[in-house]
């Protein structure tokens, strides 16, 4: 399971003119969204209870960012992503690596990978909350396992598929079992190690905002759950500009490239 | 050491001769290692329940006629949503593949529609449709339709110009170029997008019967959360597993072995 | 069979990366009369394929006029069937499926379709892979079933472009000889794209020397047939 790379052709021409002509071409349609939203509202007389104003919109904006409480909200929703991700990726990549090296421990291990990793995200939030409480711990955990078990189960796969002509070619070669580690698995193993990490993260970010509405008192998706309480529309439609916004730099300046790197300069990987 | 190995060896080829039995049989060790912990007493029963307390519970909820109730649920809103959002998803997807005016519009929108992802909606949802079928059914669509048409335009843009230019020369009219080469030649993509959208979609539907909570799976896990009880959250995962594992294995594996497969369109990893 | 008149053909592409208009055909006029066999060859990029794209109505000329027969093409059609470099064949349909393909548009009930299909295939030497998906057959296979499919369609006019640059020697030299074959018996009219001399001398009438979008030369063959 992966997200797909995002072709579109667009106006070419050397270096920074054409990256600036891109963005434009990207940002213009949003643009033209944004401008179209206040027309409709008035236009339908849309009760600002069911969807709000531009204006409401951006001042609850103004009002969040001057008393630091989207901030807080953002700071505390990105830092239980990178701290749940970080911690997983440092134990899910040797750990496959480590698993896919011998064929029987991953025709082992394999099938249960993959069992929990289809399990991965949402569906642990219920018994997360109930080992560890409301709060840090059950986020952390279920973001936590939403990205351990895509990414060892990828990376297993990656290195798995490592043909044992490599293998064989690297130790005829005399490379000792760290530099076979180093210099054949890892790299050879790398685009479905990047892929399970985008995936992974895709489920880990939803995940996160729906424990955040259930099991917390901070974050962005607590900020849009409580809102609703109040019925303020214009807060909600702020956090979920918010939350787009920021998943989309994620996923396309940061996991996307990432991927497209890996996967095309080294076409270690078919991409079906 | 060397022993282990041997046996590590023995195990690799049998798994490679008894495919089906070796995706199981890694699940006995786990369930008896479970049962271990959940015997010794590390754990509270009602935190770490061993796998006779979740068979029981599947005979009693069963019997009841409470879980059946409740998948029929949960697989009548996946069912609905996935439906209503393959039928808007395709045409859409063919669109933005055929028309670069389409897709240069469409595109930025379609990311961020995504990017904002199902679940950030169900506030809004909420205040609009209340805790009923409009909600859950909103969120399954919204999730499986970015997967879809993403992957649909892909799909529409990796066919060969010349299968349509060959189509045409043969006299094929334009329907019968929508019908027979753009719809077959984006099938692997649309696959993959549904297969997507099926993941996310899930994930969705199990959220949204939790916050929305009125039945499902869903509620089923959250309501035993709330009671404390553990037993019904594992029988509860345990059964979306499987669930899954049977629409991968017996309905989305087969569909792409005879099409994308069979046609050479997709390599298996 | 049809004559095929191409009348101070023009085409120029407007070129993004330069953001200015390069010229491809430059005033070609061609007259190929009624089952003869015409190969036009030239080094890559003269602008062969922009030629028979035209031709087969797959691009728009940019001046001039092509006429198959008395009517003047406005858009790909079955009277001009088109056998391409990569085969082109539906990866979805199986071998007998995609040489039925443009019966089927035309309306032919399936058992008539298959049958004639299945002529076809014999003539092809093909029958015996009818079921297979395109994907299970030899490069060779699949060109053969490429050129029985238009073939079946019934075309006045054949075009080929580079339609045996993809397979190893020893199968090229057989398609050769087959196409020979079926030519002999058939005499469609036949515009054929190579940039292998020997092959254009191998199989045409008349060769076409093209050279940056302007006819160069034409030379008839008169080496009489079959020719080894
Ligand atoms: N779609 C296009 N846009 C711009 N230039 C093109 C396009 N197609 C072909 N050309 C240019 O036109 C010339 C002729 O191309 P082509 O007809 O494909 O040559 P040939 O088939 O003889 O190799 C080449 O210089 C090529 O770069
Ligand atoms: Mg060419």
């Amino acid at each position: 399971m992966s997200h797909s790379a995002a072709p579109i052709e667009m106006g070419q021409g050397p270096g920074a003119a054409r990256h600036l002509r891109q963005a434009a071409t990207f940002v213009a349609p949003l643009v033209v969204l944004f401008l179209c939203w206040p027309l409709l509202v008035s236009a339908f007389g849309v009760d600002a209870r069911v969807f709000p104003g531009v204006k409401a919109v951006f001042a609850a904006a103004v009002e969040s960012v001057s008393d630091g409480s989207l901030l807080a909200h953002v700071a505390a929703s990105l830092g239980r992503v990178a701290a749940g991700t970080l911690l997983a990726v440092v134990v899910a990549v040797p750990l496959g690596v480590a698993m896919g090296v011998n064929a029987g421990v991953s025709a082992f291990l394999t099938p249960l990978f993959r069992f929990f990793s289809v399990l991965a995200g949402i569906a642990w939030i219920p018994i997360a909350t109930l080992w560890f409480g409301y709060g840090f711990g059950a986020i952390t955990f279920v973001i936590f396992n939403a990205v351990f078990f895509i990414v060892a189960y990828n990376t297993l796969l990656g290195v798995t598929a490592i043909p044992m002509r490599l293998r064989h070619a690297a130790a005829s070669l005399g490379a000792s079992r760290l530099a076979m580690v180093t210099e054949v698995l890892l790299p050879g193993a790398l685009p479905n190690i990047v892929t399970g990490i985008r995936t992974g993260l895709g489920f880990a970010w939803r995940g996160l905002i729906a424990a955040e509405m259930i099991a917390t008192n901070v974050g962005l998706g607590y900020m849009l759950f409580v809102a609703r309480d109040f019925y303020r529309t214009e807060v909600i439609v702020l956090g979920m500009i918010v939350i787009g916004i920021l998943w989309l730099l994620i996923d396309r300046l940061i996991l996307a490239p990432l991927e497209r790197a890996t996967i095309e300069r080294w076409g270690v990987v078919q991409r079906a | 050491m060397n022993a282990i190995l041997e046996a590590l060896d023995r195990y690799a080829h049998w798994a490679a001769r008894w495919p089906v039995l070796a995706a199981l049989a890694p699940f006995v060790p786990v369930v008896a290692l479970w049962w271990g912990v959940a015997a010794a007493g590390v754990f509270p029963r009602a935190f770490f329940p061993a796998p006779p307390d979740v068979l029981q519970s599947f005979l009693t909820l069963t019997y009841k006629g409470i879980l059946p109730a409740y998948l029929e649920d949960s697989i009548g809103r996946l069912a609905a949503g996935v439906s209503v959002g393959i039928l808007l998803g395709i045409p859409l997807g063919i669109l933005v593949g055929l028309s670069g005016v389409a897709r240069k519009a469409l595109w930025p929108v379609l990311l961020f529609f995504q990017a904002i992802g199902d679940i950030a909606w169900l506030p809004l949802l909420l205040i609009w449709f209340g805790f009923g079928l409009g909600t859950m059914t909103f969120v399954i669509v919204y999730t499986v339709i970015f997967p879809v048409v993403i992957n649909t335009a892909l799909g529409v843009r990796s066919i060969p110009p010349e299968l349509v230019r060959a189509a045409q020369s043969l006299g094929a009219p334009r329907w019968r170029i929508l019908t027979d080469v753009i719809l077959p030649g984006a099938l692997p993509n649309i696959m993959t997008g549904l297969r997507n959208g099926l993941g996310y979609g899930w994930r969705a539907l199990i959220a949204a019967e939790i916050i929305v909570g009125t039945s499902g799976i869903g509620f089923l896990m959250f309501d035993a959360r709330r009671a404390g009880s553990a037993v019904e959250i594992v029988l509860g995962m345990i059964v979306l597993g499987l669930l899954w594992y049977i629409v991968d294995a017996w309905i989305l594996a087969p569909i792409e072995r005879a099409t994308g497969q069979r046609w050479g369109l997709v390599t298996r990893a | 069979m049809k004559s095929l008149t191409l009348r101070n053909l023009h085409k120029t592409y407007f070129d993004p990366a330069v953001g200015t208009r390069v010229t491809a055909i430059q005033d070609v006029s061609l007259e190929i009369g009624p089952g003869e066999f015409v190969a036009v060859v030239g080094p890559a990029g003269c602008g062969k394929s922009t030629i028979l794209n035209m031709v087969a109505g797959f691009l728009p000329a940019t001046r001039g006029d092509i006429i198959v027969g008395d009517r003047p093409v406005k858009g790909p059609g079955r009277d001009r069937g088109v056998v391409f470099q990569n085969f082109a064949l539906l990866p979805w349909k199986t071998v007998i499926d995609n040489v039925g393909f443009g019966l089927k548009m035309r309306g032919i009930a399936k058992p008539e379709r298959d049958r004639i299909a299945m002529e076809f295939l014999e003539l092809a030497g093909l029958s015996h892979a009818a079921e297979r998906y395109p994907n299970e057959l030899s490069g060779g296979m699949q060109q053969r079933a490429g050129v029985v499919r238009a073939l079946a369609n019934e075309p006045d006019v054949l075009l080929m472009d580079e339609p045996f640059a993809s397979v190893d020697a020893q199968t090229r030299m057989t398609l050769q000889e087959e196409l020979m074959r079926i030519w002999g018996e058939r005499r469609h009219t036949v515009l054929f794209i190579t940039h292998d001399v020997g092959e254009a001398v191998f199989l045409a009438d008349r060769v076409v020397v093209l050279s940056k979008g302007h006819v160069l030369r034409e030379i008839p063959i008169t080496i009489p047939r079959p020719r080894g």
